[in-house]
C-alpha cells in the first residue's frame, strides 16, 4: 500500500480553495468548519489560569467545609459534655481590621501597602456554657483571615468587567491565579506527582519486578511494595524489619487456602507457576493458618510499640498501612486480598509479558497538585492545631478552677491560623508534621519582568523529586504531553525536562464527589465483588471496574458500560471531567473523579464527522453560544490522558491522515497550535524552527523588556523594566491575540539586514543604527524601589525626617541634599545622582530613654540618611514617593526612582527564534546601507546566525513581516497554522511581496552607505520582532584599582554590589606559570592582594611582633628580640598560621639567606 | 603647495537637472560624476545640514501619563522650520551667552501649556500646543497651517492636527519651557532634516530586438511580468518595450528570466557609474531646495577646510562642523 505525501493533499486543497482574497476571508467558510473560534470561547470561559483559580475556588467552597466539618467537634477531656460544634464556615470578602473596624480592601491597595490579601474565615458555632451546659449558638466567628487567590469567588475582582478592574486599580488583562501577602505577590506552583491509590508496576534499582502502591486517605498515608525476588514474592513495608511472603500475608488476612489465594490471582497455570515457589515457602515456614500468620508477621514488625496489642501489632498494620486506602469493614479483609490479588496478577503479567510495565513518567500516571489542594493541607493542619489548643487551653482551666467551667468560644484563638497561611506561602516551606510534609520553595514570587514571565509562571508545574537525578527518563518529551504540556517550555539546564508548563487548552481536574457516582456504576450493572469468588472475578470477557483505584467491581459488557458512562457525561448527568479508560490489556475499567488530572476539550466526532458544524460557529459567532453550551450539548468533551487512549484523534476533520480508516475516528482537535503553550505561542511560525531553539525563546521571552500591566506606573515592584516604545508584533499569531501579547507587547518591530558589517558583528553581535536609537528604538525604563522605615522605639522614641539644613542665603548646607523637598523627602520629578540623599532620616543616639522625661532635642539625633547609590554620569529621576504606614504601624516611605536608558554597546537583544546578541557597535546612519527606496535598517545581524540554528521561522517572519508591512494586514505564523489559515503560507507572502514591487524572496538591492556603490549580494532585509532583554551593560560593568578589603583576610572584596576586586583565579595562574612570567604572579598574587609584614624569629620560626615603642622586634616564645627577621607575606598566610597555632598545630618558618 | 594632479586633470564638470521640486520633495539627477559625490552630497544630507530642534526641556508641571524624558524625547524629535538655521550660531560657541544656551542667536524659546479641563474628552497636547519666542522657528505643521491661511483658500484649522505629544485625561496638566538649538543629524537624528534621500544608479537597458523576436507573445508577456516592477511594456501588436527604465531596482530578475526560458541576452542592463537619480525627502524642517543647496554648501566648507588644512589647521566654519574647537 502506498501512502500519499502529507503535501499531497494539502496541495489538492490549495487548487481548490481559491488565493484568499478580503471577501473570501470575511465569507463564512463552508467547509471544512472553522473551528478556531472555539478557542476564545474557551480561554473566555476558563481564563488562561482557570486550574489555579477552580482549584481554589473548590476548597473555598466545598474544601473548607469537609476539612470542618470532619473535625467540627471538640470535647473538653474530662467531661464530654463540654463541647463545641461547628455547623457553618464560610470565606467572606477581603477585609482588614483597624482600630476595630473592618475595612475592605483592593488587592492593588495591598500590593501598594504591603499587606496581605485576606479575607475572614467565618464559622457557625453551637458551644455549651456554664454548669448546665446550656446550649448556646454563635454566628460569624472569626476562625482566621484567609489569604485570597485573586479572581477566584472570594476575590472582589470576581467578575468585573473592564471598566471596574480599572477603577480598583487592576489590569484587565492580569490573569490572577496569585495571591498578595505582605504585598508581595506569590504564586503556589503546580506540583507534579505521581498519582495516588494506583498500582504502578516497575523494575526497582536491581532489576526487581515490584508493583507499588502509594495509598493516601484522610488518616494516613502508605505505601506498600510487592516484590519479586528471586521467583518469590514478598511484601515490603516500612513496619516491617524485613519482607514478609506475600502469601503468609495472605494467610493474615484470612485467605488460608492456597487455591483461594491461585483463583484470586487468576486460574492461568503460567499464574501458578509463578507463584508456586511463594507458596512452597510458606509452607516451609509451616505457616497454615491466620493464627501463625500473623504471629510470624508480628516478630518483624520494626517497632514492637506500635499497634494495637490485644489484637496483634500485624493485624492492625495490615488494616491501618497496607493499602491503606481500600477499606477494612467490620474487620472484613476480603477487598483488600481481592485487591491483592489484582496487584499480583498484574505484576504476573508484568513478568510474562514485558510490555505490560507501568510508565511513571506517563502523564497519565500523574497527578497535579494546585494551590487548593496545598492550601487545604495546611489549612486542616492549621484548623486542627486551633482545636487541639483550645481542648489544652480547656483542660488546663478546668484543672485549676471547678467552678464554673469557661466556653469553649472564648478559647479559640483566630492568630494561629492567620498567621499560619501567611508564613506558609510569603516563605514557600510546607511544613506539615502531620502529614509528613516538608516541601520547600512551594511558593514563589511572581516575576512581573515582563507579561509573559507573569503567565509562565503561572503554567508552571515543578517536579517532586530532586533535580541532581541524572536519568533521562523523567526529563524526555513523552508522547502522552501531547496538548496537555507544552513541548517547548522548559527551562535549560539542571531543570530541563523535569520543570514543565501547562499547554493553552489544559484543564487540571479537581475532586468530585464519589458517592453518586459509585451508585450509578452499580446501577449500571457493575457487579459486587464481595458475592463473587475468585474464579468468577477473572472470568473470561468480563472487565474489572476500578473506581479513583478502588476496585468497585466486575462488569460482564464493559465496552457498553463504558460507553453508557460516556453518553451521560456528554449530557452533564455526571461531571464532565469524570474519565472513562477501558483497559484492554489489563481488562479493566478505570473511572477517574479525583482531581489534579490533566484534560484538555476535544471536539466529539461520530465515525469521523464532527459534531460541531457551521451552524453551531455561526450561533458562537453570534454570541448566541458559549463554550460551556458546546460542552452541554455534547459536541465537545474533556478527555483526560489515559481516556485519550481509547479515543482516535484526528487533527483536521477534511484531511485524511496516512491510512487511518475514517470511520473510527472519535474526536477531532480543537486546533493543531494548542498543543503549545501560552510562551511558546509567542514564536511566530515554530514549526519550521529547530526545536531547541523554540526553548531557548521560552526562557528569553521571560526576559524580555515590554509593558508589564496597565497598571504598571501605579505599581510599586521593586525592580520595573519597561520599554518606552513597546510595539505590537508584524508577524503574529493566534496565541498572541487570545493572550493579550499584543496589547503588552515586550519588543519592537526592527528592519533587520541580514549581512556582515563592520566586523563588530562576530558571534551574534548585532549593529545597531545610531538614528534608530536616537528616535527610540531599543529605550527602556528602569524604576527600583528604595524603602526606609521611619523606626519606632517605643516611648515615644522614633526617628524623626528632617528638612534639609540650610544656611542664612537659603542656599543648602550639603549639596548631596539638592533632590530634597522641604519635608526631608526627596520631591517627584527632581534629578538624583549617585551619593543623593533621598530621605533625610534622623536617629536618635540613644534608644533606651525609659525615665527621662525631657523631650528629644536636635543635639539628641544623628543622621542616617538613605543615600542612593547610582551609576556616576547617568541622569535618574524620583519619579514617585508613597507614604504608608505598615502592617506595624510604622511609616514606610517608598522611592520609586527612574531611570531611561538608551542601548549602548553590550546590551542584549533577541528575536522571538532564541537567536539572542549583544549590541556589537552603534552606526550612524549615513554609514548604514540603504535601498533606492530610501529604506535603511534598524539593525544588521550577521548571516552566520543562521546556517547551524536553522530558525527557518525566523525567515518567513522576516518576508512575513515585510509583506506585511506592504499590504497593511498583520500576517499570521501560528504554529502548524498552514494548512487551517492560521499561518500565512511563504507562497503567498512571495506573492505580495511581489504586488508590492519586492523581490519574492525578501531580499532587497542595497548600496554601501559609506561609499556608495551597490553592494556586491541581494541582502535579505524586512522587519523582525526583537525583543530587548533586561540584560543590560550599565547594570554589570564593573571594574577596580584598588578599593575595599575584607576585614579578616585583608584580601580584596569579592563581587560587584561590593565594589570586588577581579579575581586572577587558578587558570588564570597556570597560563602565566606557563608561560613564565613569574613577577607578575609575584606581584598578582603577593602584592597586589594581603601584602604584609612578619616579624619572625630565627631560631624558633614563630612569629612575633614588632614593638613601635621600642622600635625592636620581639619574639614572644624566645622572650627576646635577638633572631628577629623581617619578611613579608600575604596577610592570610599569616592568618593561617595563627589559626592553626590556635588548634595546637605549629607551623615554623625556616629562614635561609635569599 | 604641490598637488601630484601634475598632468592630466580628474576634474569633471557635474550636470544636475531637476526633474521634481516640491517643499519637501525632490527629485534630480546628478550626472558626470561619480559615486564618491554622489554618496558625499547624500551623507551630508542626512548627517550636516544644520536645523533647529528642541534640546532642553524644562518641566514645570507634568501630571501626564508620560513621564519627563519620554515628553522631552517625544519635544525634540518634532521638526522645527529650520530655514534660518544656517545663519544660527551652535550654542556651544555662541560667545554672546557663554554657551548656556539662551540668547537670540544660538537658541529659541518655546513654552508650552496645556490642561484638561473637565470634560470627559481626553486633550491630545499636539506640537501646535508649542508657543514659539521666534515666529521663524516653528513646529512645521503650524508652519504649514499659517501658509495655508495665508492664501486663504480653503484653509480647515481643524485639518492640521500637529504631531502628537500626549494625551491628557480630565485634570491633568502639562506646563514646560523648552529650548531648540541648532545641531546636525550626526549629533542626533532629530537635527537630521532628511526624512529621505537616497540615490540609484541610471539603468541602461539594452533589449536584444532580434532575440525578442524569436518569442512567442506568450514568453514576451510572462517575460515582462516576470520583473517585480513595471519596467517593459508589451504592446499589442507584440512590442516590448523600456517604459521606465527608474523602475528597475536591479533585481536581475528579467535577466534569470531570460536565462531560465533560453534565450541569455534577450536583455542588457548596465547601471550607468555616471549618472544617478536621487530621490529627497525632508522633514519639513527646511524645504527639499535648501536641503540640497544647503548641503552643497557644507560639503564646499568642508573642502575648503581640507584646502586649508596645511596652512594653519584653522577650519573656520567647518571646524564646529567636525565638532573641534
Amino acid at each position: 500500500m502506498t501512502v500519499p505525501p502529507p503535501g499531497d493533499d494539502a496541495a489538492k486543497k490549495d487548487k481548490d480553495v481559491p488565493p484568499p482574497s478580503y471577501r473570501s476571508l470575511a465569507a463564512p467558510v463552508a467547509n471544512p468548519v472553522d473551528k478556531f473560534a472555539l478557542l476564545p470561547a474557551f480561554l473566555k470561559v476558563r481564563g488562561l489560569v482557570k486550574e489555579h483559580i477552580d482549584s481554589f475556588n473548590y476548597f473555598i467552597t466545598r474544601g473548607i467545609r469537609n476539612i470542618i466539618q470532619a473535625n467540627n467537634r471538640i470535647e473538653a477531656r474530662n467531661d464530654p459534655n463540654i463541647y463545641l460544634r461547628y455547623t457553618n464556615v464560610h470565606v467572606g470578602t477581603p477585609s482588614v481590621q483597624v482600630d476595630y473596624k473592618v475595612e475592605e480592601i483592593t488587592p492593588h491597595f495591598c500590593r501598594l501597602t504591603d499587606r496581605t490579601y485576606s479575607a475572614p474565615i467565618k464559622v457557625d458555632i453551637e458551644y455549651t456554657v456554664g454548669k448546665q451546659h446550656e446550649l448556646q449558638f454563635k454566628r460569624n466567628v472569626l476562625i482566621g483571615y484567609m489569604p485570597i487567590m485573586l479572581r477566584s469567588y472570594a476575590c472582589i475582582l470576581h467578575g468585573k468587567d473592564e471598566a471596574e478592574l480599572a477603577r480598583l486599580g487592576e489590569c484587565p488583562l492580569d490573569p490572577g491565579g496569585y495571591f498578595i501577602v505582605k504585598g508581595t505577590e506569590k504564586v503556589i506552583l503546580i506540583q507534579e506527582q505521581l498519582s495516588k491509590n494506583r498500582i504502578i508496576i516497575d523494575t526497582d534499582s536491581k532489576g526487581r519486578v515490584i508493583a507499588s502502591v502509594t495509598s493516601s486517605t484522610h488518616e494516613i498515608k502508605s505505601k506498600t511494595v510487592i516484590t519479586l525476588d528471586k521467583e518469590k514474592i514478598y511484601l515490603q513495608l516500612n513496619q516491617f524489619t524485613k519482607p514478609i511472603p506475600i502469601i503468609v500475608v495472605m494467610k493474615a488476612m484470612g485467605m488460608e487456602s492456597d487455591q483461594e489465594v491461585v483463583q484470586m490471582v487468576g486460574r492461568d497455570p503460567r499464574y501458578g507457576d509463578l507463584l508456586f515457589p511463594s507458596i512452597q515457602e510458606c509452607a516451609s515456614e509451616r505457616i497454615y493458618t491466620q493464627q501463625q500468620a500473623l504471629q510470624y508477621m508480628d516478630e518483624k514488625v520494626t517497632y514492637p510499640g506500635a499497634g494495637n496489642q490485644k489484637e496483634g501489632r500485624s493485624k492492625s498494620i495490615l488494616r491501618d498501612v497496607f493499602i491503606a486506602h481500600v477499606p477494612v469493614k467490620n474487620g472484613n479483609f476480603r477487598q483488600k486480598c481481592i485487591y491483592t490479588g489484582v496487584m499480583l496478577r498484574r505484576m504476573m503479567d508484568a513478568i510474562l509479558n514485558a510490555n505490560t510495565f507501568d510508565d511513571k513518567d506517563y502523564v497519565g500516571n500523574k497527578r497535579l497538585e494546585l494551590s487548593g489542594q496545598l492550601i487545604s493541607l495546611l489549612f486542616e493542619d492549621l484548623f486542627k492545631t486551633m482545636n487541639s489548643q483550645a481542648v489544652e487551653l480547656m483542660n488546663k482551666n478546668s484543672d485549676k478552677t471547678r467552678s464554673s467551667p469557661s466556653d469553649f468560644s472564648q478559647l479559640i484563638k483566630h492568630e494561629s491560623i492567620t498567621s499560619g497561611l501567611e508564613r506558609a506561602i510569603s516563605t514557600g516551606n510546607w511544613d506539615i508534621k502531620r502529614f509528613r510534609m516538608h516541601r520547600k520553595g512551594v511558593s514563589q514570587v511572581l516575576s512581573r519582568l515582563s507579561y509573559m514571565a507573569s503567565l509562565g509562571y503561572m503554567t508552571r508545574i515543578t517536579p517532586q523529586f530532586e533535580k541532581t537525578r541524572k536519568t533521562s527518563g523523567p526529563r524526555a518529551l513523552q508522547p502522552s504531553q501531547w496538548g496537555m504540556l507544552c513541548p517547548c517550555d522548559t527551562p535549560e539546564g539542571e531543570a530541563c525536562g523535569l520543570t514543565k508548563n501547562l499547554a493553552l487548552l489544559t484543564h487540571v481536574t479537581t475532586d468530585q464527589e464519589e458517592g453518586p457516582l459509585m451508585n450509578l456504576c452499580k446501577s449500571l450493572g457493575v457487579e459486587d465483588l464481595s458475592l463473587l469468588s475468585g474464579e468468577e472475578i477473572h472470568a473470561p470477557g468480563s472487565f474489572l471496574v476500578m473506581f479513583n483505584g478502588l476496585i468497585l467491581g466486575k462488569h460482564r459488557q464493559p465496552q457498553t458500560f463504558a460507553n453508557a458512562m460516556r453518553n451521560l457525561r456528554r449530557s452533564g448527568k455526571i461531571g464532565e471531567f469524570v474519565s472513562i479508560f477501558v483497559n484492554e490489556k489489563q481488562h479493566c475499567i478505570h473511572i477517574a473523579s479525583d482531581g489534579g488530572r490533566v484534560c484538555r476539550p476535544l471536539i466529539i466526532a461520530d465515525k469521523g464527522i464532527s459534531r460541531v458544524k457551521e451552524h453551531h460557529m455561526k450561533e458562537l459567532r453570534d454570541g448566541v453560544r458559549s463554550f460551556d453550551d458546546f460542552l452541554r450539548d455534547g459536541l465537545i468533551e474533556y478527555l483526560d490522558v489515559n481516556e485519550e487512549n481509547n479515543a482516535l484523534i484526528a487533527l483536521y476533520e477534511h484531511v485524511d491522515q496516512d491510512d487511518v480508516e475514517r470511520s473510527s475516528i472519535t474526536h477531532i482537535e480543537i486546533e493543531p497550535l494548542s498543543i503549545l503553550g501560552v510562551v511558546s505561542g509567542l514564536i511566530p511560525y515554530p514549526h519550521h524552527n529547530q526545536s531547541p531553539r523554540n526553548t531557548y525563546q521560552c526562557a528569553m521571552g521571560k526576559q524580555a523588556m515590554g509593558n508589564i500591566a496597565y497598571n504598571q506606573l501605579f505599581r510599586a515592584d521593586s525592580l520595573l523594566y519597561l520599554l518606552v516604545y513597546a510595539q505590537r508584533p508584524l508577524l503574529t499569531t493566534k496565541t498572541i491575540e487570545l493572550v493579550g501579547y499584543d496589547k503588552l507587547g515586550a519588543g519592537q518591530n526592527a528592519t533587520v539586514a541580514v549581512m556582515g558589517y563592520s566586523g563588530y558583528d562576530i558571534e551574534d553581535a548585532i549593529v545597531m543604527n545610531k538614528s534608530s536609537l536616537d528616535r527610540g528604538f531599543g529605550r527602556c525604563i528602569a524604576m527600583k524601589k528604595y524603602t526606609v522605615i521611619k523606626e519606632y522605639y517605643g516611648e515615644g522614641v522614633s526617628d524623626r525626617i528632617a528638612k534639609p539644613q540650610r544656611d542664612k542665603d537659603g542656599a543648602l548646607v550639603k549639596q548631596n541634599m539638592r533632590a530634597l523637598d522641604e519635608d526631608g523627602i526627596a520631591a517627584p520629578g527632581q534629578i538624583i545622582r549617585n551619593h543623593d540623599v533621598y530621605v533625610n532620616k534622623q536617629s536618635p543616639k540613644v534608644i533606651d530613654r525609659r525615665g527621662a522625661g525631657a523631650p528629644l532635642m536636635d543635639r539628641d539625633y544623628k543622621d542616617s540618611p538613605a543615600i542612593y547609590k547610582g551609576v556616576d554620569g547617568e541622569t535618574t529621576v524620583v519619579d514617585r514617593v508613597m507614604l504608608c504606614s505598615d502592617t506595624n504601624e510604622k511609616l514606610s516611605i517608598k522611592c520609586i526612582i527612574r531611570h531611561t536608558r538608551r542601548p549602548e554597546v553590550g546590551d542584549k537583544f533577541s528575536s522571538r527564534h532564541g537567536q539572542k546578541g549583544v549590541c556589537g557597535t552603534i552606526v550612524q546612519q549615513e554609514d548604514f546601507p540603504f535601498s533606492e527606496r530610501g529604506i535603511c535598517p534598524d539593525l544588521i545581524m550577521n548571516p552566520h546566525g543562521f546556517p547551524s540554528r536553522m530558525t527557518i521561522g525566523k525567515m518567513i517572519e522576516l518576508i512575513g513581516g515585510k509583506a506585511g508591512v506592504s499590504c497593511g494586514r498583520f500576517h499570521y505564523g501560528s504554529a502548524f497554522g498552514e494548512p487551517s489559515g492560521n499561518a500565512d503560507k511563504v507562497e503567498d507572502i512571495s506573492n505580495t511581496l511581489i504586488k508590492h514591487g519586492f523581490s519574492y524572496n525578501g531580499k532587497d538591492f542595497l548600496y554601501s552607505g559609506i561609499l556608495g556603490h551597490p553592494l556586491e549580494a541581494y541582502i535579505f532585509m524586512g522587519p523582525i520582532y526583537y525583543q530587548k532583554l533586561k540584560h543590560m551593560v550599565l547594570d554589570k560593568m564593573h571594574a577596580r584599582a584598588s578599593g575595599p578589603r575584607v576585614l579578616l583576610t585583608r584580601q580584596p572584596t569579592e563581587g560587584r554590589s561590593r565594589d570586588g576586586g577581579l579575581r586572577l583565579g587558578e587558570m588564570e595562574r597556570d597560563c602565566l606559570i606557563a608561560y613564565g612570567a613569574s613577577m607578575l604572579i609575584f606581584e598578582r598574587l603577593l602584592l597586589s592582594s594581603d601584602p604584609y609584614q612578619v616579624q619572625v624569629c630565627r631560631k624558633c620560626g614563630l612569629l612575633g611582633y614588632y614593638n613601635y615603642k621600642l622600635k625592636t622586634s620581639y619574639c614572644s616564645m624566645c622572650k627576646n628580640g635577638e633572631n628577629m627577621a623581617k619578611m613579608r607575606l600575604p596577610y592570610a598566610c599569616k592568618l593561617l598560621f595563627q589559626e592553626l597555632q590556635s588548634m595546637n598545630v605549629v607551623p615554623r618558618l625556616k629562614l635561609t639567606e635569599g | 603647495m604641490d598637488r601630484p594632479a601634475a598632468g592630466s586633470s580628474y576634474q569633471r564638470f557635474p550636470r544636475v537637472r531637476i526633474r521634481e521640486l516640491k517643499d519637501d520633495y525632490a527629485k534630480f539627477e546628478l550626472r558626470d560624476t561619480d559615486a564618491s559625490i554622489a554618496n558625499a552630497l547624500r551623507r551630508v544630507m542626512i548627517a550636516e545640514v544644520p536645523t533647529v530642534a528642541i534640546d532642553l526641556v524644562e518641566i514645570e508641571v507634568n501630571s501626564s501619563v508620560l513621564n519627563d524624558e519620554f515628553i522631552a524625547h517625544r519635544l525634540g524629535l518634532i521638526p522645527l522650520t529650520s530655514a534660518a538655521a544656517m545663519q544660527m550660531r551652535f550654542s556651544r560657541d555662541c560667545d554672546a551667552c557663554d554657551g548656556d544656551g539662551s540668547c537670540e542667536y544660538c537658541s529659541v524659546e518655546f513654552n508650552l501649556s496645556a490642561r484638561a479641563t473637565d470634560s470627559d474628552q481626553t486633550l491630545e497636547v499636539t506640537s501646535n500646543d508649542l508657543r514659539s519666542a521666534d515666529p521663524k522657528v516653528c513646529p512645521v505643521d503650524q508652519a504649514r497651517a499659517y501658509q495655508l491661511a495665508l492664501s486663504g483658500n480653503d484653509y480647515d484649522p481643524n485639518a492640521e492636527r500637529g504631531i502628537l505629544i500626549v494625551k491628557l485625561r480630565r485634570g491633568q496638566e502639562l506646563r514646560l519651557r523648552a529650548i531648540a538649538r541648532k545641531g546636525i543629524g550626526k549629533d542626533h537624528a532629530k537635527w537630521s532634516p532628511a526624512a529621505t534621500v537616497t540615490f540609484m544608479y541610471e539603468p541602461d537597458i539594452l533589449i536584444n530586438e532580434e532575440l525578442m523576436d524569436t518569442l512567442t507573445f506568450d514568453e514576451k508577456r510572462s517575460w515582462v511580468e516576470s520583473s517585480p516592477t513595471k519596467v517593459f511594456d508589451l504592446s499589442a501588436n507584440g512590442k516590448v518595450t523600456v517604459c521606465d527604465a527608474e523602475a528597475y531596482t536591479y533585481d536581475d530578475e528579467v535577466i534569470k528570466k531570460a536565462e531560465a526560458m533560453g534565450k541569455p541576452g534577450l536583455v542588457e542592463i548596465n547601471a550607468k557609474e555616471d549618472s544617478f537619480i536621487f530621490t529627497v525627502e525632508t522633514t519639513g524642517a527646511i524645504t527639499a531646495y535648501e536641503l540640497i543647496m544647503n548641503a552643497i554648501t557644507v560639503l564646499r566648507q568642508k573642502l575648503d577646510a581640507i584646502g586649508l588644512q596645511d596652512d594653519d589647521g584653522d577650519l573656520g566654519e567647518l571646524g564646529a562642523h567636525l565638532g573641534g574647537p
